[in-house]
């Protein structure tokens, strides 16, 4: 089987880390916690990097055999079907997320009015293909365009600090709402969960384990820079602008005249949604086939496709709606995946650890 | 060919590939220009006349011609809220209306006697207005201001916003952009500061620096009230002269209404402490020299601003160490040779106490002005918020809590030191 290395494994990690973090995630939080949103980032992201160790120690110990298949032994096939129904409402809730939130950012941008169906065809037949190509096209083809989607990231943040800046009040918050924002947003979290899915398609050494914390810290410092500035230029009127990368930008007084540059913007962020996109159509699609062993990889994307049509239509296409989802009932989703499975995770390999420990003790 | 259609074929994305370019090239081809659709604005005017909301658009046409000037003209509607008069004024224009490129916004005076973000809440928004639009009140209505500006363009190659802009860095201590004024409208003091321009008649001589004078007869302006009173009278079809003038006036404002209108003296007041604000000019009176008594004029030619806070006895403590470059620039004295006499550019202890003096009264004035209005668009308060924070937060509890805050700046005494040295 042909498999991802280290370095497409932190190269998909870094693009989880972005989803659903670098547009209306900023202002959002900032209505609660002002700008120490960013303490409750930095806790939810250190949340997110304790899962990393668990995964290398699964890994280590089943490195050929598929997340699906350890439940299965480990806690029986229903419980299983139950936490991957989970994960498939998780990771379809965050590719419709994603995909809310940027169809949002250019109908402002460029479109003025609705352009969803040229969005659905433009996004929709690419997500598919790079699913059928399977993880390792995928993550060679994220891995190809790694460089430029970085540069232009780091371009709109440089290009911010020609504005005038200053300090954002910190330490303003009350801890409970320090707590309920941490609750509020964590399902923008849980951004290591992807690598349980595709832990039988990722070729990771033990020396290796060292780049997929490199990968994840320089994602996670990303944020927190794009954090840090978008609150030092906006301040108190944070809450005001939806599109934190791309404000960055739009909104330098300098820079008035020359709407030309927001084009580095719109391209960053339309690469990062596809490949985002991609990543979490593909765990869809996995959870989808693990449920129902019985159809393939082209019935869950008929399956995909159709759900999120009718999702965006009917139910989920109101971008407020969405949004509001994510603050209510999608929490208790995230917190069962984000926290819940990686502890299972943690005590199956505890388990299992002993029972070595047990077997070596014996035939020694 | 059979090979290549065959693999072609057996690559999915070519067949997606494909159909799109099937399925957009045909709208592409068909769908009418954009600009047939949709009216450019590039700068926007509201004002208020008998609880009727009258919203005035420049808008700019694209359309081919040969001199490379652009065609704009102000097309306004009126109705009973802003959304209904920018419908309105849709309708005029016969095109949607485009708000992206809106670099000015301009509101009449009267708007301000009520909280003015309520008013450019819809546009803001729900109508795309930018944040980074420069925000302009002006004393007449905002139609004449656009009717006006555009001949600005026209003889001086000059826009609103780059007056505005030039004022906004060398005399207000913040730019005036929509975004700007939110910022300082959310805060806890709520005051923002906007930028001000007077239209005058002509024949008023009173002014001191005019930028344009036009004959105002409406002739190439196209002008459509489509209100829902059904009014089509223009409101500025008078046939007199009137100009836009500039005297770096800005106003004071308290959650979103206007308390002050602050003068060109004034707003140098408040800029003292802006390392950015250079270029002011002072005038000291009765100096002597060789028994005669001269008045001099210096120029700000370098400005370095330390500042540090503390509270002693419990009381805030606002101290300034200001080093500035002076250059002086005129002499006016009894003897015409005096004119041209640079040996006065050494400043002497007199001299210097002069200009400290002057400096210090004009703050003063400035301070004060902000705390009868309660509007510390100084941020003051922010400054003792970093560094003294425990205090800060102890003596607004004093005051009565957060709703109190803008009470802050009454109580704080302020020590200017000064270092000043020819440039």
């Amino acid at each position: 089987m042909k498999r991802i290395n280290a370095r497409q494994c932190g190269v998909l990690i870094v693009m989880c880390i972005f989803a659903n973090k670098i547009l209306l995630l900023p202002s959002l939080m900032f209505e609660k916690t002002s700008a120490d949103s960013i303490f409750v980032l930095i806790t939810l992201f250190l949340l997110d990097l304790a899962i990393l160790p668990i995964f290398i120690k699964l890994k280590e110990l089943y490195p050929d055999k598929k997340f699906y298949d350890i439940l299965k032994e480990k806690l029986g096939i229903i419980i299983t079907k139950i936490i991957y129904f989970a994960l498939l409402f998780f990771f379809f809730f965050k590719c419709l997320l994603v995909f809310s939130i940027t169809y949002v950012y250019f109908k402002q941008q460029i479109y003025q009015d609705e352009f969803i169906f040229m969005a659905l065809i433009a996004f929709l037949p690419v997500i598919n293909h790079a699913v059928l190509s399977g993880v390792r096209a995928f993550s060679r083809t994220i891995e190809m365009f790694f460089g430029i989607v970085i540069a232009g990231f780091i371009v709109c943040l440089v290009i911010s600090l020609f504005t005038p800046i200053s300090s954002p009040y910190f330490f303003v918050t009350s801890g409970k709402d320090f707590f309920l924002s941490l609750y509020d947003h964590i399902f923008a979290f849980g951004d290591f969960i992807i690598l349980f899915l595709i832990m039988d398609k990722i070729e990771l050494k033990k020396e290796q384990t060292k780049q997929l914390f490199l990968y994840s810290i320089f994602g996670i410092v990303l944020v927190v820079i794009l954090f840090y500035l978008f609150y030092a230029k906006y301040q108190i009127t944070a809450f005001m602008h939806n599109n934190a990368l791309a404000d960055l930008l739009v909104f330098s007084v300098q820079f008035n005249a020359i709407g030309r540059l927001d084009i580095i913007a719109m391209l960053t962020i339309m690469f990062i949604t596809l490949f985002q996109m991609e990543i979490f159509n593909y765990a869809f699609c996995d959870c989808f086939v693990n449920i129902f062993p019985l159809l393939n990889k082209n019935y869950s994307i008929v399956v995909f496709d159709i759900v999120f049509c009718i999702s965006y239509y009917v139910f989920i296409g109101k971008y407020e709606t969405m949004v509001t989802s994510t603050l209510f009932w999608l929490p208790y989703l995230a917190i069962i995946i984000n926290y819940v499975l990686p502890i299972i995770v943690l005590v199956i390999i505890g388990i299992v650890r002993r029972k070595i420990e047990k077997k070596d003790k014996n035939i020694n | 060919m059979k090979k290549k259609i065959k693999i072609l074929i057996k690559m999915p994305m070519m067949i997606v590939f494909i159909i799109i370019l099937l399925f957009f090239t045909p709208f592409a081809i068909y769908s009418p220009g954009e600009n047939r659709n949709r009216g450019v604005v590039t700068a926007l005017g509201i004002d208020k006349i008998d609880n009727q909301y009258e919203i005035s658009l420049l808008t700019f046409i694209p359309t081919a011609n040969q001199s490379y000037r652009e065609k704009s003209s102000v097309i306004s509607g009126k109705g009973d809220s802003v959304a209904e008069a920018v419908y309105n004024a849709q309708i005029a224009m016969g095109r949607s209306v485009g708000l992206s490129h809106a670099k000015t916004t301009v509101v009449n005076e009267n708007l301000l006697e009520e909280d003015v973000a309520s008013t450019i809440d819809y546009l803001s928004r729900i109508a795309s207005l930018p944040e980074n639009t420069v925000f302009v009140c002006t004393n007449k209505t905002a139609k004449e201001m656009l009717e006006n500006s555009q001949d600005l363009v026209n003889n001086l190659g000059l826009k609103l916003e780059q007056i505005i802009a030039y004022n906004a860095n060398n005399l207000y201590v913040t730019d005036t952009s929509l975004e700007a004024f939110y910022k300082g409208y959310f805060s806890p003091i709520k005051s923002s500061l906007i930028g001000y321009l007077t239209i005058e008649d002509v024949d008023n001589n009173s002014s001191n620096s005019d930028i344009s004078s036009i004959q105002n007869s409406g002739g190439d302006q196209k002008q459509a009230n489509n209100g829902s009173s059904g009014d089509n009278s223009s409101s500025s079809n008078s046939g007199t002269k009137k100009r836009i003038v500039n005297q770096g006036q800005a106003v004071l404002l308290k959650e979103g209404k206007k308390v002050a209108l602050l003068d060109i003296d004034q707003l140098n007041g408040i800029n003292i402490l802006n390392p950015k604000s250079i270029n002011q000019i002072i005038k000291i009176e009765n100096v002597e020299k060789d028994g005669q008594n001269l008045s001099l004029e210096y120029k700000i030619k370098t400005k370095k601003t330390l500042i540090s806070t503390k509270f002693e006895n419990g009381y805030p403590i606002f101290i300034a160490q200001l080093i500035l470059g002076l250059e002086l620039v005129e002499i006016n004295g009894e003897e015409e040779a005096l004119k041209v006499n640079t040996e006065f550019s050494e400043i002497n202890e007199e001299i210097a106490g002069k200009i400290e003096e002057q400096i210090k009264k004009q703050f003063t004035q400035s301070i004060n002005i902000l705390r009868e209005c309660d509007a510390d668009v100084l941020g003051i308060g922010r400054e003792f918020f970093f560094n003294n924070r425990k205090e800060f937060i102890e003596f607004i509890n004093m005051l009565g809590g957060k709703e109190n805050v803008d009470k802050f700046l009454d109580h704080v005494t302020f020590k200017l030191n000064m270092v000043i040295q020819p440039d």
